[in-house]
């Protein structure tokens, strides 16, 4: 019960950070100083401190919106893993409302773009359901084979029972990170899909969804979609947890170099890529997909 | 350690399938290449010898270092367009590919019940002279013709690694000088197609008559 409140406020406490590190490094591999690390949380209660105005055209969606969001963010984050502290929610099978608690906040998410009327808004609401359909079976088809690895379905029993020993694990772990890192590359709108910086309608996805909201529910907005990057950053270090299983101490190292690691990874991603045209991104992401189908049959045959 | 090659390599396969540039193709080929003498080394990793070290170095010399190096040069002296052009639309021919490689998964697992052989390494490479043919037929541009060719025959090496870890060298070698040939070749006809006619594809090929 402790150790999963510990990580949760972990989880919490460390998704802004993650964030602006991400931005620093993206400033400095394009040769600029960049915003401090800890941005994200001086916007954040700058976002705390304003006035909610709402469009006099939205009805009670867009007011419970933002709290949904907020706290099935909140809800995910207590069932992944940090490190070897037992998460607070896990029971067999979580891996599924993992998935359809992210895929509700998605919903709420697009219906309160709708609710504003606005028609930029909508059409990024499009494009947001659009490009879910097809990321929603590559976490199904990369995380689903990791399970079949291991015979568990909950998030803790997965990552704390495979074993080394396990030939095939080495390359489940790269076939994997690919396919899951493209995974967090479009769910969390980052470059090759969506830009996060742009502010030009035309060419947002997640950016425009937001574009009305003001004051507090743009405070939950932005803190969501930080918890979420985090979430995600966090199933990707968990594939090299069972490396640092004899050792507590090697699995805080790999959660720390993890992080860093991985920051980077997206920073140098972010600089090196331009985005996509839309109609090219359902063919990246089918190539996540058969990425993860590839693990499937990897699986399937190895024995 | 071989299933971890033979993976890679089947990726490589799926990035060939959604690209859009000429260079990417030869950085794959570039790639597949690395993976094959590394798979060589693979068994002789802890039992030195001089024999075994000089068919992954050859390959490393033609796969590597010298067929790549004389596509990009043919690349730079007809000034071929960096994108590719394809008959079918990217995201069809990528379903296509996922398809024919569930295919091949599932008959070698089938005939993995009668004869010893390796799945992943097998299922691979013969999924490499799938997607090359596959290249061939989808593809405009005769280079990309060229690099659907070589991919096959990587894929050939690769059964031939997953059958019969040993193969008699003289035979491998003799491959390699083949490929090496036929590439030369082609770069001579592609020379003499662009002399003739203004762009590189199949499309101004139709039209010839005696």
């Amino acid at each position: 019960m402790l150790e999963g409140i510990i990580s949760l406020i972990i989880v919490i406490f460390i998704s802004p950070l993650f964030a602006g590190m991400i931005n620093k490094y993206k400033a400095i591999f394009t040769g600029r100083i960049g915003a401090p690390v800890f941005q994200p949380y001086y916007e954040l209660i700058r976002l705390i401190k304003k006035e909610t105005i709402n469009a006099s055209s939205s009805s009670f969606v867009s007011k419970i919106a933002p709290i949904i969001i907020f706290l099935s963010m909140i809800f995910v984050s207590s069932i992944i893993p940090v490190g070897f502290l037992k998460p607070l929610i896990s029971f067999n099978g979580d891996i599924i409302l993992f998935a359809y608690i992210l895929g509700l906040a998605r919903f709420l998410q697009i219906l309160s773009a709708m609710d504003i009327g606005s028609s930029f808004e909508g059409m990024g609401a499009a494009r947001e359901a659009t490009f879910a359909l097809f990321a929603e079976p590559i976490f199904f088809f990369s995380i689903g084979s990791i399970a079949f690895i291991s015979g568990h379905t909950s998030m803790y029993e997965i990552f704390n029972s495979i074993l080394l020993n396990n030939i095939g694990y080495e390359i489940f772990i790269i076939v994997c990170s690919i396919s899951v890192f493209i995974l967090a590359i479009t769910e969390c709108s980052r470059m090759p899909v969506d830009d996060p910086n742009t502010h030009l309608e035309l060419t947002m996805i997640h950016e425009v969804m937001i574009l009305d909201n003001s004051g507090f529910d743009l405070f939950l907005y932005q803190f969501s979609s930080y918890i979420k990057l985090t979430i995600y950053a966090l199933i990707e270090i968990s594939f090299f947890y069972p490396f640092g299983k004899q050792n507590h101490f090697l699995g805080i190292l790999i959660f720390i170099v993890g992080f860093l690691t991985l920051s980077i990874t997206l920073a140098l991603v972010e600089t090196i890529t331009s985005r996509y045209k839309m109609k090219l991104i359902p063919q990246y992401l089918l190539f996540a997909t058969s990425i993860g189908i590839l693990n499937l049959l990897i699986y399937t045959f190895m024995k | 350690m071989e299933n971890f090659f033979s993976i890679l390599f089947s990726l490589s396969l799926f990035y060939v399938a959604i690209t859009f540039r000429v260079k990417a193709y030869v950085s794959v080929l570039r790639f597949q290449g690395i993976l094959l003498a590394l798979l060589l080394i693979l068994p002789f990793i802890f039992k030195f010898s001089i024999y075994a070290i000089i068919l992954p170095l050859t390959i490393v010399l033609i796969k590597v270092i010298l067929i790549p190096n004389y596509i990009n040069k043919i690349i730079l002296d007809l000034d071929i367009k960096r994108k590719i052009d394809p008959t079918i639309q990217q995201l069809t021919f990528l379903i296509i590919v996922i398809a024919s490689v569930i295919i091949i998964f599932l008959l070698t697992s089938i005939i993995s019940n009668n004869i010893e052989l390796n799945v992943i390494p097998f299922a691979s490479g013969f999924s490499a002279i799938v997607v090359g043919i596959y290249l061939i037929i989808f593809r405009k541009k005769l280079i990309i013709h060229v690099c659907g060719f070589l991919i096959l025959e990587n894929g050939i090496f690769l059964i031939s690694t997953a059958i019969a870890s040993e193969l008699p060298m003289m035979i491998e070698l003799g491959i390699l000088l083949d490929v090496f040939v036929v590439v030369f070749l082609m770069g001579i006809a592609l020379n003499r197609i662009s002399d003739t006619f203004e762009g590189f594809e199949v499309s101004h090929l139709r039209r010839l008559k005696d």
